[in-house]
Formats: structure tokens, sequence, C-alpha cells
């Protein structure tokens, strides 16, 4: 099996707090802070000198460690006096098994994707989470697995500037392939990536059916097909920065796009050029994974995820970075201005997909070769 | 003191540069032939899958057809400033130079960024446009081919320019004159008198323009919205995007091919020594 795992969409993230700091949402020691720990692992030293009970969580670095200590770890120091520390060095799923075959493990907790997860069960290389501290009930359906359980989500959604599109706003992904209606550059990811589910929309596929639609060989063709009929209205993006930046200086008027950068993009485009819509739209979840033989034990980083999923906190965290709550819960917690923008909202929700790491398992590598190939050929 | 004999005192002081060469570019150059041919499997499996694959085979092309543009806008732009700067400026001529090469203290990527500011939906050059009227909806000049060549041709302007004035600089007027006192036309004069001795300059200006262009990245992948997937950027994504090392360096292997093809092809029409190397 390939690891899927989408380590530029977490990094993306890891990128957006740098914007919150410019717009004055994150205060300037906390910044400079999360810089001066960037690329250093003070975690370990600390940990020789001191032999205290301390949890080491492990993300993709950038400011989000930032928030992910601010928000999480110091309310659970307040909390237990358990000592919590970001570690941003990036987790990937063949670091996580190196630190688990070399015996060093140093890592209690990591931020790591469904298809890591996965793969990294398989191999015995993590712990399984124990549900009676952690409430399954308390993260998405279908982000509960033995291994691994959510953290936090993010969505492929349709992000549309109604100003260049005179009005007419696209709801639907037949509507995106509408160019006669709705006509205006696309964007779309530089990647299959939560993009031919769209495509496969607009073949008049229910939502409901799509990885089925894409189970064969023809069905991928026949949507990959959509894509080379769209072309000359496409314009690729690499990075979430890239697709911010093609709105933000309205070179397109349609998008699939983060909801992590829409929710950026929400403030930073004036009233009325920008509207964001999950209907059909791609979620995917951050999913927790404990290394096996973490120094800290089991049971303690249970604790730390249960922690974890209190609502407010959860809240919070979308506020400051964008990332959707796991714990379905927190959607009545969240402020009414800031309800659409979130992934897991009930509303939400139920107009979305669970982005199917299975099936990108097997399908992504020969998709992502047709894909090129209709959009350049 | 012995004296060192003539031919080993060369060496020596080829030598320094020679040994940075092996060591930091020929080296990992093999290195990248060695993955092409052993990774995932040992074998040729990712040459059949290159070739089998219609997006690869466009990637090349669009590689080749949008060098070969950039090479024949570069000559055309770059003869006539090449020209003027060697004929009629006389008194300007260190300015002009300057203008020329000052590109070059600014970085690419600085000067492709600047084109996204000019030819963007809502740049200056539509805004410009629109404002006098002489347009309704904004133009697409960028995200596309037309982009990516405006900004080449801009970017790979000198590299045609300085080539060609270094060889009119060291045409003599005298040629042209006599041609004019004997009863030539000032076309006529130039055409079978001036423009063959600039051959060699054109030429020059013309390997150097094409065989940049083949491997340029940055201004490609920034102007051209991710369908003027030149075969550099095809590189960068396999490498990033899939880790695939065996299929990205398989890639730059059959580049490294593709150009030195070209060298020797032009090499049966143009006589590479004389105008690469003896250019006088």
């Amino acid at each position: 099996m390939t690891d899927t795992t989408d380590f530029e969409a977490k990094r993306d993230i890891a990128e957006l707090a740098v914007e919150r700091y410019k717009q004055g949402r994150l205060t300037r020691r906390g910044f400079i802070a999360a810089m001066g720990a960037l690329g250093v692992l003070p975690a370990f030293g600390q940990r020789a000198m001191a032999q205290t009970k301390e949890i080491i969580v492990v993300n993709w670095g950038g400011a989000a460690a930032d928030i992910l200590q601010e928000v999480l770890c110091d309310t659970y120091t307040a909390e237990t006096g358990i000592k919590v520390t970001v570690d941003g060095s990036g987790p990937s799923a063949g670091k996580i098994r190196a630190m688990v075959e070399s015996g060093a493990v140093v890592w209690d907790l990591c931020d790591s994707g469904a298809g890591s997860a996965i793969i990294l069960e398989q191999q015995g290389m993590t712990e399984a989470i124990d549900y009676s501290i952690v409430d399954k009930s308390k993260v998405l359906e279908g982000t509960a697995y033995n291994n691994g359980v959510g953290n936090y989500v993010y969505s492929y959604v349709l992000a549309t500037n109604p100003k260049l599109l005179g009005g007419a706003v696209p709801q639907t992904w037949e509507d995106v392939w509408n160019v006669k209606d709705f006509p205006g550059m696309r964007t779309f990811r530089k990647s299959v990536r939560g993009q031919l589910e769209s495509a496969t929309q607009a073949r008049g596929v229910p939502l409901a059916e799509v990885y089925d639609a894409l189970g064969t060989e023809d069905g991928i063709k026949a949507s990959i097909a959509k894509f080379r009929e769209l072309r000359e209205n496409i314009i690729v993006w690499g990075s979430g920065s890239d697709s911010q930046n093609l709105f933000l200086q309205e070179e397109v008027a349609i998008g699939n796009i983060w909801s992590t950068r829409a929710h950026l993009l929400k403030d930073q485009m004036e009233e009325g050029t920008f509207n964001v819509s999950f209907n059909g739209g791609v979620i995917a979840p951050g999913i927790w994974v404990v290394p096996k033989g973490n120094p800290v034990g089991k049971d303690e980083v249970m604790k730390f995820i249960a922690h974890g999923q209190k609502p407010e906190l959860q809240v919070e965290w979308l506020e400051k970075i964008g990332s959707g709550p796991i714990n379905p819960e927190a959607a009545a917690l969240v402020p009414a201005e800031l309800a659409p923008f979130n992934p897991s909202s009930p509303e939400n929700l139920a107009t979305q997909i669970i982005y199917n790491d299975e099936w990108y398992a097997k399908n992504q590598v020969s998709a992502e070769e047709m894909y090129v190939d209709a959009l350049i050929n | 003191m012995p004296r060192v004999h003539e031919k080993v005192s060369y060496w020596m002081l080829v030598l320094p540069a020679l040994s940075i060469m092996v060591c930091f570019y020929i080296l990992p150059v093999l290195g990248i032939w060695e993955i092409a041919f052993t990774e995932p499997e040992t074998g040729v499996g990712n040459f059949v899958k290159m070739a089998g694959s219609n997006a690869v085979k466009t990637s090349f092309v669009i590689t080749f057809r949008v060098a070969a543009i950039t090479t024949v806008g570069c000559l055309i732009l770059g003869y006539i400033v090449a020209y003027a700067i060697s004929n009629f400026a006389t008194r300007l001529t260190p300015l002009m130079v300057a203008l020329v090469i000052l590109p070059f203290w600014v970085s690419v990527l600085i000067r492709s960024f600047s084109w996204i500011v000019l030819l963007g939906r809502s740049g200056l050059v539509n805004d410009a446009l629109i404002h006098a009227g002489m347009i309704e909806r904004p133009l697409r000049l960028m995200h596309n081919e037309l982009g990516v060549l405006i900004a080449m041709i801009h970017v790979m302007l000198p590299f045609a320019v300085l080539p060609m004035l270094t060889n009119m600089r060291g045409i003599s007027g005298i040629y042209v004159q006599a041609a004019r006192s004997l009863g030539a036309s000032e076309w006529t004069s130039f055409r079978q008198v001036y423009f063959p001795q600039t051959l060699p300059g054109v030429l020059s200006g013309a390997l150097l323009v094409f065989v940049l262009s083949l491997g340029f990245f940055v201004t490609p992948a920034l102007l051209g919205g991710g369908r003027v997937l030149m075969i550099s950027e095809y590189i960068t994504y396999q490498i990033q995007e899939f880790l695939n090392w065996g299929l990205g360096s398989a890639l730059s292997v059959a580049l490294l091919v593709a150009t030195a093809l070209v060298l020797l092809i032009s090499a049966r029409f143009v006589n590479l020594r004389a105008t690469l190397l003896e250019r006088k």
C-alpha cells in the first residue's frame, strides 16, 4: 500500500499561522517564540535533564506548532500540571517507523494522516487507541481507527468570487463545469487529491456514490475526461498560497481549494467578492497516532488526546488557524459568523464526503498521470 | 627554479575549476543516471514507462516548442539591439550595454513575479487597455503559453544580445563601405556583406538561448498556470509529489540526451568550434 498522507496539506496548515500573525491575530511574542523554536529540538534536551513526566507532541512545524502548544498543550498543563511540549519536526510515517525500529522512541503523539495511520498499524508501529479513555463519540464518524483517531479536519471546498461572475454563483460542481452560464477561470489543485471527486460529481454522480463511480478504470477515465473538457478554463494551484493568490488577484472566479485557505480569504477579500460552499466538498481528517513504546506511557497520552477533544478547545483551534473541529459537539459553540466556514458543522458535513485514503492508496499514482495528460495533452 | 613543463602548468591552472566541476557536477549527474536505471528496480523500466506516457511526450513537445519560439524571439529582438548598439550608439554604447546586462542583477524569480503584476487579469497592461477603451474584457496574457513566452524572451534576451554584440563589434565597417562605394544598395550591402559576417554571433546566441530554455524552470512554473508543463517542472512534480526519483531521474537523463542531440545536429550545420570557441 502506498502512503497517501497529504504532507503538503499539513505543511500548509503550518504556514497559515504566519498569515494570522500578519493579520494581527497572533501575538508578536507568540510568533517570535514559535519562530525561535523552528528547526531545533529543545524537547529532547530538557527531557534528559529533568526526569519529570512530559508529553512530546509532534506536528508539522511552522507557527502551527505554536497554536497547538497554546490551544491544547498549555491548557492541559494548567489543568494537570503535566508538561506538554510541541515539536514541529514533521512526523512522517518513515520517521515514526525508524524511531520505533531503532528502539529510541522520543515522541509520544504524532499528527499523522489516515493513510499513514493504516500503514503504521499494519506494520505494528503504533499503539492501539484506548477508547475507554478517548471518547469515540467525540470524533467524526469514520475517523476512529484502531491505532489512530481524528484530531482536526480540513476540506476541499467550492470557492467563488460573485463579483467576477456577475452575481451568478455556481452552487454545484455541475455548475462549475458549465462554462456558458458561469464564464471565468477556475482553479484546481495540481494533483487529483480532492479534485477528482468534483469532476465525478460534474458527471452527474450523486455525492454518496462518488468513490463507487471511481472504482473502475473506466470510471476514473470518465472523470479525468471532465478535466480535459474544462481545461481551457483551468489554472492549476500548486501550494495553498498559490490558490489564495489566484483569488486575491482576481485571476480566477471559481476554485476547488482548502477550507483553511478559504478561512483566510474570507477576511482578505472585500465584502461580496468571496463565497465558500461545502456542497459536494471532500473532508479530510488529521489523525493522532501514538508510536509503539512511547516514553511517557500509553495512558498518559490517551488522557491528553481526550483533553484535546473538548469542544471549546476545538473551536479555538478553528478560530486561530481554520482547521475544523473533529468533535461534532463543537459545532454548537462556533460563533455564528464562523459557522459557514466550519468544515464539520452539521450543515456542512451533510453535503460532504470523507476523503477515501484507501481509494488513493490504490489509484492515485495512475490517476495523477492521467490528470496531467488531460490538462496538457 | 625548475621549469614545469608547459603542458603541466596549463593543467594546473585548470585543475581547481575542473575538480569542483567533477565533484559537484559530474559525479552528481552520474548519480542521477544511476538512479534512473536502478530505482525502483534495476533495468530500463523507467524509460519504458516514460516512452509509453502521453503526458511526457506532450511535455517534451511543449518544452521544445517554447524553447524554439523563445530563441527566434530573442534573436530577432536581440539582433536589432546589438546592431543598434554596435553601429549607431557610439556615445551611448556603455549605457546601452549596461542596460542589457542590468537584468542579470535582478533574480529571475523577481523578474517573473514582475510579469505577473504586469500581465495579470487585473494587471497593469489589462487595466491600461481597459481604461483606454481599447478592450472591454481583460485579455488572457498569462497562465498560458503566451505569458510564458513573453517572460522567457525577456529573461533570455541578454544571452542573445551579448554574443551577437561581441561579434558585431569585431566587424570592421570598411566592408559595408566598400560595398556601398561599389554601388550596392543599403539593403543589399547589409544582406550580402554585413549579415553573413554576423552569423557566428547569431548562431552562438541561438544555441545559448535554446539550450538554456530547454531546462528552464522558474518562469514557466510561475506564468504557465500549470498547463505549460515543461520537462523541468514535470521532473519536480514527479519527485516532490510522488517521491518518484526513478522516473524523475530518467526524465532528466532524457532531457540531457535531447540537449546533447541538439548540439550534435547543429554541429552538422555549424562549425561549433568556430562559433563557440574562436569568436573574435
